[in-house]
């Protein structure tokens, strides 16, 4: 598997992006041409070749090894191929990611796979606020794709959300699925206090809330065939990091009725 | 030169088939035996293209490992003379059978690049409440119905290269011996995928030819193998001996699953022989003008 591979020389001392560096890319450029990107954001005009080591050859896999918070942008509009994060990854990573996979083998910052219409994520950490929500300037959050985070995530996750599937294998903060319009979030931690304000649409699946809304109903117990759906479309494309199935019967909590109340919340029926 | 296999003689002709659009559906139910009442609702009246809008029948059952939702399946198949011909019978015959019938779940039972409508109509039924969930290339929708929610895929497969009337003939002197022989046949072929028998039982006693001396009437009786018009016909395909004939005929979703379909099918008869008072194979053609497919018989055995 061969590919280049980008190694941080010295702790960050402004904000780095990584905006649209991706395999495909670097592929198609000569090593000077790769040194020349820019990646700084401050006046001096740091270029790649002044952050990081660069070795390698072109290859549908990119490395970045000692990466730290200070890297945003990381796998923005990636769409093919791998970008191995060895560290942590800054803000916005995986912004409107297309395809190909993005593994954060650290903790992910705030607003992972906002905007991103397919591909797939994996942090082996944690994550920040807004994953999978919109950034000031789009109108919605996560349209596409699969995101999976092995720790714990913050709050707003899946804010106006439409399409994708988010899995948190720990605990979500507050309000997660905030203004969702559509897409699944599975936390297999339980949801923060609070989840799905002013959803429209969508799925929350978990074992626990902390604190439902006043606007949200419980509509009885149900064997759901969708909810057999996705746990069967999550273990073929997860595997081992697929969360475990939810049983037969589901509690089912209807809302945010603050909206149009087409969302829903699946607690295990008690 | 006609062969002679286990006392049964095999003519040398072929059967002519035609080119069709064709599909294929996954219905799921919390039980096999209510898969299998909507499968067999569903693809009711669907035994030719000139009465029925559409030839269907159930290909087979599915384990649970193998359908979408973890539950008992049974895949049924859909055969039109065009997709646009199919898209009412999918519509109505999907709204009307399976969104209907309890605990039902639909599917794409067929992959391809072309694809046909399955939940499109079907979802509308939902008055609003309906919601779609897409999990990774696949749209699914989720329609409230009042034992808990219809999930319906929002398309399957489509191929335009499908088959539609590859048949045999068999004839012989006892009915009792040659229904029992045709439903050998028609339980070998129901082994095979991709492919269905869609008369009742898969058995047709009414064959027919083009055309007939009312106007409007496309087809009619098949008085060359009419057993009480022998010898009363311009001309007979009988033996003197010769008590009935039975037709098996057979859709698939590519020329090689009808093929083998009609191989397992020769084989079935060729094996129980002439002891159950099986006389000859024969094949319906048209002279090879009309049918883009032609399934000679001394190929398949």
């Amino acid at each position: 598997m061969s590919g280049f591979t980008l190694r941080l020389k010295a702790p960050a001392t402004e904000r780095l992006t990584l905006s649209g560096i991706t395999p495909a890319k670097l592929s198609a450029l000569s090593a000077l041409e790769i040194a020349r990107l820019p990646v700084g954001v401050e006046k001096g005009g740091v270029t790649l070749g002044d952050a990081f080591e660069i070795s390698g050859s072109a290859g549908d896999v990119l490395t970045l090894e000692g990466a730290t918070a200070e890297l945003d942008y990381i796998g923005h509009g990636l769409d093919s191929g791998t970008i191995r994060v060895i560290g942590n990854a800054g803000t916005y990573a995986g912004r409107k990611m297309s395809g190909g996979k993005l593994e954060i083998h650290g903790n992910a910052g705030d607003f992972l796979a906002s905007g991103s219409t397919g591909g797939m994520i994996h942090v082996r950490g944690n994550a920040g606020d807004n994953l999978g929500g919109m950034v000031q300037g789009d109108r919605f959050g996560m349209l596409g794709g699969l995101a999976v985070v092995e720790g714990n995530i913050g709050a707003r996750a899946g804010d106006k959300m439409r399409r994708g599937t988010i899995v948190v294998r720990g605990k979500t903060g507050a309000h997660t699925g905030s203004r969702m319009i559509g897409g699944t979030i599975w936390a297999e931690g339980g949801f923060g206090p609070e989840p799905g304000l002013m959803m429209r649409r969508g799925t929350l699946i978990g074992p626990s809330v902390e604190k439902l809304l006043p606007t949200f109903v419980d509509t009885g117990k149900h064997d759901l065939v969708i909810v057999r759906i996705i746990s069967r479309y999550l273990k073929t494309v997860l595997g081992d990091l697929a969360p475990k199935p939810m049983p037969l019967f589901v509690q089912k909590i209807g809302g945010d009725l603050a909206t149009i109340g087409r969302g829903e919340i699946l607690l295990p029926a008690s | 030169m006609s062969k002679t296999v286990n006392g049964v003689v095999i003519d040398d002709t072929f059967a002519e088939a035609f080119g069709m659009s064709g599909t294929g559906i996954i219905i799921t139910a919390d039980t096999l035996k209510w898969a299998r009442i909507a499968a067999t609702v569903a693809t009711g009246f669907g035994t030719s293209v000139i009465g029925c809008g559409a030839e269907c029948g159930i290909d087979k059952e599915l384990s649970p490992d193998e359908t979408p939702d973890g539950r008992p399946g049974v895949r049924i198949l859909i055969f039109g003379f065009s997709p646009d011909a199919l898209v009412p019978q999918i519509r109505n015959r999907i709204g009307q059978c399976v969104l209907t019938s309890p605990g039902s779940a639909c599917y794409a039972g067929f992959k391809a690049d072309k694809t046909i409508g399955l939940g499109k109509g079907p979802r509308l039924f939902g008055d609003g409440f309906q919601t779609a969930k897409k999990l990774g290339g696949t749209r699914y929708w989720r329609v409230p119905v009042m034992d808990g929610e219809f999930v319906i895929e929002e398309e399957t497969g489509l191929t335009t290269d499908a088959v539609g009337g590859g048949n045999m003939l068999i004839l012989g002197t006892d009915r009792a011996g040659l229904l029992e022989t045709a439903e050998a046949a028609v339980d070998a072929i129901a082994k095979v995928d991709d492919v269905i028998t869609p008369f009742p039982g898969g058995i047709v006693r009414s064959g027919s030819k083009v055309g007939a001396k009312y106007a409007g009437m496309f087809a009619s009786t098949n008085d060359a193998f009419c057993p009480t018009l022998r010898g009363t016909t311009k001309k007979t395909e009988l033996a003197p001996d010769t008590l009935a004939v039975l037709e098996i005929v057979i859709d698939g979703l590519t020329s090689k699953a009808v093929a083998d379909a009609m191989r397992a099918g020769l084989k079935a008869v060729t094996d129980i022989g002439a002891k159950r008072g099986v006389t000859r194979i024969t094949a319906g053609n048209y002279g090879g003008k009309l049918g883009q497919h032609h399934y000679h018989l001394k190929d398949l055995i």
